[in-house]
Parts: structure tokens; C-alpha cells; sequence
């Protein structure tokens, strides 16, 4: 009988043993009074039957509960309860919560300021895979995801041409975590952080130098190239970090491209851009290229005197060469016979 | 036979030992910051005293080089042995033809070596070549300096052509210094090890005679 009970037990599906809990927190009124406020205590169970956690039971997590109906209220409960290194569950890991704990948000928290933890990305009971398109973590989602915090930010953001490229769907356009990475989220001024006026170049690199994602929206791909090659680019990579990067001309959560009067590239915006730094900048910045190898033909002018240098210099050397050569010849031809 | 005769004045000496310690400051600092995604350029950097010691470093030589060629200018002009030591410098059709006199007697096509004088073709390459580097490098250097005021009178291309040519002008000189300079003054066997006369001034009256023999025979006259 005791092994029977049992095998009931074990055949049970995840689905069984949570009716159980369903039996209240099904119901769409169901709730208590706290503090004089009415909480709703429903759980929308096809949000947790649709995510990574549908295996489980209600009380794998609230695992404080152990007689249904409980009677005090459960504990908080934390997704490092399973998702530590060395778990017996299976729970996935990596290094990411590792990583939460030295994020801008980790310390706020630690400082009893209000911060995102798992959850309030992540879902509550709805959590699904990156790749699913109802994830809070998918692609398209995130800005909103962030954006329940940092609204401001998300208004900038969605007039930015990454934004736009989201929308028409070249799903490699940067969102909020390309650029702030989302777990080790670390403030510009952290030398760590991928926002600091160091790492800028190497941040905007990830996407702007590989050549299937600019292939694809259109972006010339020696720009990054172009920029490390001037003085901005290699002042910056001695720690100069007065010099500009990335950000100083082109801003950041609204990136416009320069065809867009209200982008600070667009030319006629260009002389209060660079005025920024260099206090004489008129209408003449805007009359050359920007970002261009001088051995690529887009660079005009400077094109042909690099091309005839490039030439002239090798004719240069080469005549040079010549020269020893023939000298060096002749000397040994006058030794060896004893001329003078 | 071996008399020693003075062919530098001290104030050619310093003028020439000016321009060296300039263009050799200018070459180190101006080539670390060209390749200073290479391992030697960032060497050279770290030996300048960083990144913005390097950019001091390059204009203060630049000055220096500026004052050198003011130096001269005023050697040239207003003095009499610049004067005459100019006029020695200016090309002749006669450098030409030495120039091909040379290509033959090395290849073996004439018996007789061109004679020089004072200057031979390659001196006056020399100057000539070095002096309108000099000149390209100081516009296109002050340009790059002063582009925060000049950005209101000139367009960024020019600025991009400036910077396009001081770096291939620069290019040009190390190539020149080492596979014409040196080489004339220091490699080539009628000099080797090298020529001291850039430093005390004097020549032996052997290698005058060898090298410049009109210039020889005048002071053998005298």
C-alpha cells in the first residue's frame, strides 16, 4: 500500500500537484489586505506552464510551503536558491549571477536603494528563453524590459536608428544590453565598464567592424578602421581620454544616422559637434570626409596625393637602391683592376 | 700629402649639427605616433614620456628646426661666406652631366672620374632635397598644429591633405637620410666609417682632391 501511494505520487505531473495551489490562487479575485491595500495573490498559471520552469511545481520554489493551505506567509523567494554553482537541480548557471554582484544595480541594492534583481527582468513566472519573442529578455523586448525603469533612457532610445532597424527587423541592431551588457552592468566611469571613454571604440567595434552586420544595414565598414588610424583613435588608445570617441560626436541612446537633420553629424549640425572641443569649428568642418582610410576613393583629393605618394615614394627608393648599387659596383670594378 | 684642410666654417658645423639633433627628435617622436600600433612605436612612446609628451616633444624639436632654418636663412643672406657658400649650392646644368659622367665611370663606360667641385650632384641634392622637405613639413606642420584657429578659415580637407603629406614627407626623409645621407657620408667606401668634417670641419687634402678636384685646384692656386 505504501509503495503504491508512492508510485501515485511519482506519476503525478507537475500540472496534478499544482491544482492543489490552484484551488486559490487561480482564482483572478483572489487576494488579501495588507497594509490597508488589496494585493492580488493570482498566479496567471499559463505564464508559468509557457516558461523554462514548466517542469516544476509551485513548491520547488516557494519551498517554505509544506501544508496546502498554508497558513503564514511564504518567504521571498530568491533565484539563487537554485541557480548557484554545484546545484543538484540541473538549474543552468554560468557565470551570470556571479556577474550580477558587481553590477551598478547589485551595489544600489546592497545600499537598501530600489535596483532590479532576476526577477524584475527576467519575469516572475514567466520566464522564458532569450529566443522566445514573449520573452521580457528577448531582442525587441528589452528596451521595454529596461524602459520600466530607466523611461527616459527608452524615449531617447527609440528615435535612434538602432531602434529603427529593430523595427524593420535586422534583429542585430543594438539594444540596451549590446552596448551595457545586462548582468555586469557597470557606470561609464568604472574602467571596467564598457561605457567608459577607453572601451567606447571597442564596444561600438563589436557590431560596426564585423562585416555581415554592416553588410546588412549598409554601414560602411572601414569607419571604425578609419577612426582608430586618426589622432582621436590613437590619443584614446594612450588614454588620452579627452579625445573624442564614438559618443562625444555621434551621442548615444539617440544614434541618428548624419542624413537626419536632427543627428549632432548632420552637417549642418557638424560646427557645434566639434565646437564641443575645438572652439573655432565653423561651417568648414563640414567640408571633407569623416572615417575615411586615406587609400579608399571616397577620400578625394587626399586619395590622389596618398596614391601618388605611395608610387613616388617606392619610384623613390627603388632609384635610391639603384644609386648604391651602381656606385658600390663601380668601386669594386675600379679596385679590382687597379684603377684609380 | 696628408695635410688637413678646413672645407666647414664653425657656423656651417653648428647649423648642420642643429638640423641633425631637430629632424633626429622630430623622426622619433613624429614615427612612434605613425606607428604607434607597433610594438616599436609604443617602445618609442614609453621612452618619450607618454602620449602627450611625444606631441611636446615633436613641437619643441619643430621650433627648434624652425629657429635652424631661420638661422640659415640669415647665414645665406646677410653674411659673405653664406653668400658664397649658397652660390655653390645652386645647380648647374654641369651637375647633370656629372650625374651621368658618374653612371658611366661606375659602369665602366668612361676612364675619367667626373670632377667636382665644391659641391658635388649628390651635396646639392642633398641640400636641395632636405630644404624643400623642410619647407612642405613646416606649412604642413603648422597647419596640423594650429588646426583649432584654422579651422575657421580652412576646410577639414585640407587638413586631412596636410596630415596626408606631412606623413609622407616625413616617410621620404628617413628614407632619404638613410639610403642617400648615410650612405654618401658614412657607407660608402671612399668615406667609411664616416666623413669627420660634419664635426671638426676638416678634410684631408687626399679625399679633396679625390672628391672635389676643382675645388682642390683653386686652393692649391691661392
Amino acid at each position: 500500500m505504501k509503495t503504491l501511494i508512492l508510485l501515485v505520487l511519482l506519476l503525478q505531473t507537475p500540472e496534478d500537484q499544482n491544482r492543489r495551489c490552484l484551488l486559490c490562487h487561480g482564482k483572478k479575485d483572489f487576494g488579501i489586505v495588507e497594509n490597508g491595500k488589496f494585493k492580488s495573490l493570482y498566479v496567471n498559471y499559463d505564464n508559468l506552464k509557457s516558461s523554462v520552469h514548466k517542469k516544476f511545481t509551485c513548491v520547488t520554489c516557494h519551498n517554505d510551503v509544506r501544508v496546502i493551505p498554508h497558513l503564514i506567509k511564504p518567504k521571498k523567494i530568491h533565484c539563487l536558491q537554485c541557480h548557484f554553482a554545484g546545484n543538484v537541480v540541473g538549474a543552468p548557471v554560468e557565470e551570470m549571477p556571479e556577474k550580477y554582484k558587481e553590477s551598478i544595480h547589485a551595489k544600489a541594492k546592497r545600499e537598501g536603494k530600489k535596483a532590479p534583481e532576476c526577477y524584475d527582468c527576467h519575469g516572475i513566472h514567466n520566464v522564458r528563453p532569450p529566443d522566445d519573442t514573449l520573452s521580457t529578455v528577448y531582442k525587441e523586448n528589452i528596451p521595454s524590459t529596461c524602459g520600466k525603469c530607466h523611461t527616459k533612457e527608452k524615449g531617447s532610445y527609440e528615435i535612434s536608428i538602432h531602434w529603427q532597424g529593430i523595427k524593420k527587423g535586422i534583429l542585430e541592431s543594438a539594444v540596451c544590453n549590446d552596448c551595457h551588457r545586462e548582468h555586469d552592468i557597470l557606470p561609464p566611469d568604472d574602467p571596467r565598464s564598457t561605457l567608459n571613454p577607453r572601451n567606447v571604440v571597442h564596444t561600438c567595434e563589436k557590431c560596426h567592424a564585423n562585416v555581415q552586420i554592416m553588410k546588412k544595414t549598409g554601414v560602411p565598414i572601414k569607419q571604425v578602421e578609419a577612426f582608430k588610424e586618426s589622432f582621436h583613435g590613437i590619443a584614446l588608445e594612450f588614454g588620452v581620454l579627452k579625445a573624442a570617441n564614438c559618443t562625444s560626436c555621434h551621442r548615444y541612446h539617440d544614434i541618428l544616422p548624419s542624413t537626419d537633420p536632427r543627428s549632432p553629424i548632420h552637417p549642418d549640425n557638424l560646427a557645434e559637434t566639434c565646437g564641443k572641443c575645438h572652439p573655432n569649428a565653423s561651417q568648414n568642418v563640414a567640408k571633407g570626409k569623416v572615417h575615411i582610410l586615406p587609400e579608399e576613393k571616397e577620400a578625394g583629393i587626399v586619395y590622389y596625393v596618398y596614391t601618388f605618394f605611395k608610387i613616388f615614394t617606392f619610384t623613390v627608393i627603388l632609384g635610391l637602391v639603384i644609386h648604391i648599387i651602381l656606385d658600390l659596383f663601380g668601386q669594386f670594378r675600379r679596385r679590382r683592376y687597379g684603377k684609380k | 700629402m696628408n695635410d688637413k684642410i678646413l672645407r666647414f666654417s664653425r657656423t656651417w658645423r653648428v647649423q648642420h649639427l642643429l638640423l641633425m639633433i631637430s629632424v633626429f627628435l622630430l623622426i622619433i617622436s613624429g614615427f612612434s605616433l605613425k606607428y604607434s600600433h607597433t610594438a616599436i612605436g609604443k617602445i618609442l612612446i614609453f621612452l618619450e614620456g607618454g602620449f602627450e609628451a611625444r606631441g611636446a616633444l615633436h613641437r619643441i624639436s619643430a621650433f627648434l628646426l624652425i629657429f635652424t632654418t631661420i638661422y640659415h636663412l640669415i647665414y645665406i643672406i646677410f653674411t659673405k661666406e653664406g653668400r658664397k657658400e649658397f652660390k655653390a649650392l645652386i645647380p648647374r646644368k654641369k651637375d647633370f652631366d656629372d650625374f651621368i659622367k658618374s653612371i658611366l665611370y661606375d659602369i665602366g663606360k668612361v676612364d675619367k672620374r667626373p670632377e667636382f667641385d665644391r659641391y658635388s650632384y649628390k651635396e646639392k641634392l642633398q641640400y636641395w632635397t632636405i630644404s624643400l622637405f623642410v619647407l612642405i613639413m613646416v606649412i604642413s606642420g603648422a597647419i596640423l598644429m594650429f588646426h583649432n584657429y584654422l579651422f575657421a578659415v580652412f576646410p577639414k580637407w585640407i587638413i586631412d591633405l596636410s596630415l596626408s603629406f606631412h606623413s609622407w614627407i616625413a616617410t621620404l626623409v628617413i628614407i632619404f637620410l638613410i639610403l642617400w645621407h648615410f650612405y654618401i657620408v658614412h657607407l660608402s667606401p671612399e668615406n667609411f666609417p664616416w666623413n669627420s668634417s660634419f664635426w671638426d670641419g676638416y678634410v684631408d687634402e687626399k679625399w679633396l682632391k679625390e672628391n672635389h678636384y676643382l675645388e682642390y685646384k683653386r686652393i692649391k692656386k691661392t
